[in-house]
């Protein structure tokens, strides 16, 4: 067909600039749902653009596993880094903050502030570590709900989030369908494949056999670096793909060819994953990895009931967008979700990007995605 | 609306017709959601639409019309027998891989299946053929073949044909003549230039 619709432009963009985060602090116990609890619990977040008076135009964004609360910005003049989704969150952009208030938490569990096994258990004076209930998406979302209960908000515009921000948004639709008033899920599926939970395996065993966890019970100072790091390495294998790699990377050296050690780093590709394996170190703490990747393997929209009973519960409109090249979590486990939702009559709508990045595609700039959650927010 | 529009459109009113209030109805090659979304202003069906192109699935999202990216046969297997109450394929049969098999599923998922194509044996198209020994072109296929989809037309005798074969029963039908509006119903297979059929399983 000729009748191509013209694409309406994306009027003028501009940037949440200057950030600050914010603590939320529970002074309640905190039940988990397998059991365990936490006397009280914090949740670092950062919020972006203005509630409205009536309170309806908040916008919650879930992160992914190795994400924190900042999305958006920056926290400083000397701070080169933007937040981790600052192309999609701003004035004119598809998160419009002049029309959202948009609220990012960092994780219960999480190591940027929020409560996690890193924290200091009150009770003991010393931090949880193994001591850290067991944590799973839900427990994840129930605090992000406390969060949301101390804004006075009712029910949200929208819950947005790719890879386990995606999880957590499904999850919400299903545990607070009331409070959802849409939901878009990238990136994700109802559980995780037997290859997804192969990988997080192998990450969680260079950390526990890294003498340096001894047993969970590290000096935050220290810790195992070197088994956080190959974890990373391979974790971040998982989200590029392929295609993406060699395009990016080829068999492109480091210099030249004059690496005089056997096992230097020789290519780009290794220099890049030693990097990302180093820097991840700096900034995040093995328990928290742990606890994390296990929550996420166990996440089951299957279980214990069927997918199909487990999404009865769904009110909201969604939108569930899968990535040709993610491999990680594939189409086939994003198009599940959606195909389970139409079978119960839900408004579910399932778009599959052609992009070349893997499971990351989703938090890369890419003109399709931007129109598809722009169009769906605005709808 | 454009004449071009209105053309490409010619279906939507009997297939409305056909619709119940309220009816769970797929459109299969849904294209940009005008007629979920004429159907569901209409009828107030719950409605969703399937196409393979994602800027198809964008306008879709626009008009606030469920759509689910994909593959036809993929995501009817998905469904159970009568998941809905009217599965539609409105000038998409032409372009499907397998017709027959879609075809079956269509009517295993849906209670009732419509089907809208344009009459290959029309006699305009056969009078280009035989005196210019070119297809036609017109304003809703504009484009020259080398420019188009692949497509596998065929005639409202080939149809029925075909029904007959697999004991598919034929609740209604409907042919447009040339313009695509007026009805006619004397030799539809060298009158009509578009054909509505309403279908349903034998028992």
């Amino acid at each position: 067909m000729n009748d191509s619709e013209q694409a309406p432009l994306i009027s003028d963009e501009g940037e949440v600039g200057f950030v600050d985060y914010q603590d939320f602090v529970s002074k309640e116990p905190f039940q988990f749902v397998s059991g365990g609890s936490i006397p009280e619990l914090t949740l670092r977040y950062e919020t972006y653009g203005h509630l409205s008076a009536a309170k309806d135009n908040a916008i919650l964004i879930c992160h992914a596993l190795s994400g924190d609360h900042h999305c958006a910005g920056v926290h400083g003049i000397e701070e080169r880094k933007q937040g981790w989704w600052n192309f999609m969150v701003g004035p004119g952009k598809p998160i419009d903050t002049t029309r959202y208030f948009v609220i990012c938490s960092n994780v219960l569990g999480g190591c940027q502030g929020s409560t996690g096994p890193g924290s200091i258990n009150p009770a003991t004076g010393r931090p949880y570590n193994l001591d850290f209930p067991k944590l799973t998406v839900q427990d994840m979302v129930k605090a992000q709900s406390l969060l949301i209960d101390s804004f006075g908000i009712d029910r949200l515009h929208a819950v947005i989030g790719g890879s386990m921000g995606g999880m957590q948004t499904l999850q919400w639709a299903i545990d607070f369908p009331q409070r959802v008033g849409r939901y878009i899920a990238l990136a994700c599926g109802a559980r995780h494949t037997a290859q997804a939970i192969a990988f997080n395996d192998t990450g969680r065993q260079a950390i526990i056999s890294d003498p340096e966890w001894k047993g969970g019970n590290y000096d935050p100072q220290e810790g195992p670096a070197q088994g956080l790091a190959v974890a990373r390495m391979m974790a971040h294998i998982t989200y590029l793909s392929d295609v993406g790699m060699e395009s990016k990377f080829g068999r492109k050296r480091r210099s030249g060819d004059q690496s005089r050690e056997h096992f230097e780093v020789e290519f780009e590709v290794e220099s890049y994953l030693r990097y990302q394996g180093a820097s991840f170190v700096t900034r995040f703490d093995a328990n928290t990895y742990l606890y994390l990747t296990k929550a996420l393997d166990r996440f089951d929209l299957h279980s214990p009931e069927s997918l199909d009973v487990t999404l009865q519960a769904v009110t909201a409109p969604g939108l569930v967008v899968g990535f040709t090249s993610d491999w990680l979590y594939p189409p086939q486990g994003n198009r599940e979700v959606v195909e389970a939702l139409l079978r119960l009559g839900k408004d579910a709508t399932y778009a599959e990007l052609a992009m070349d990045f893997g499971h990351d595609s989703f938090l890369l700039r890419a003109p399709q995605l931007y129109e598809l959650m722009h169009r769906f927010l605005s709808r | 609306m454009k004449a071009i529009d209105k053309k490409r459109q010619a279906d939507f009113q009997i297939i409305a017709h056909w619709v119940n209030e309220g009816d769970r109805v797929l459109d299969l090659g849904c294209g940009r959601g005008v007629l979920l979304e004429y159907l569901k202003q209409k009828k107030s069906i719950y409605g969703v639409g399937v196409d393979i192109d994602l800027d198809k699935i964008l306008s879709c999202v626009k008009r606030g019309v469920p759509a689910y990216q994909g593959d036809i046969r993929a995501m009817l297997a998905t469904f159970p027998e009568n998941a809905f109450d009217r599965v539609i394929f409105s000038r998409t049969v032409e372009q499907l891989e397998d017709p027959d098999a879609v075809l079956a599923e269509g009517l295993r998922v849906g209670r009732r299946v419509a089907v809208g194509f344009v009459n290959k044996a029309f006699w305009l198209n056969r009078l280009n053929i035989f005196l210019k020994g070119r297809r036609t072109v017109n304003e809703v296929y504009p484009k020259p073949w080398y420019e188009s989809l692949p497509a596998n037309p065929f005639s409202v005798a080939e149809f029925e044909d075909y029904c007959d074969a697999r004991r598919i029963v034929i609740e209604n039908r409907v042919f447009l003549s040339g313009d695509w509006r007026s009805e006619c119903s004397r030799f539809p297979n060298l009158m009509a230039g578009y054909a509505i059929y309403d279908l349903a399983s034998i028992d």
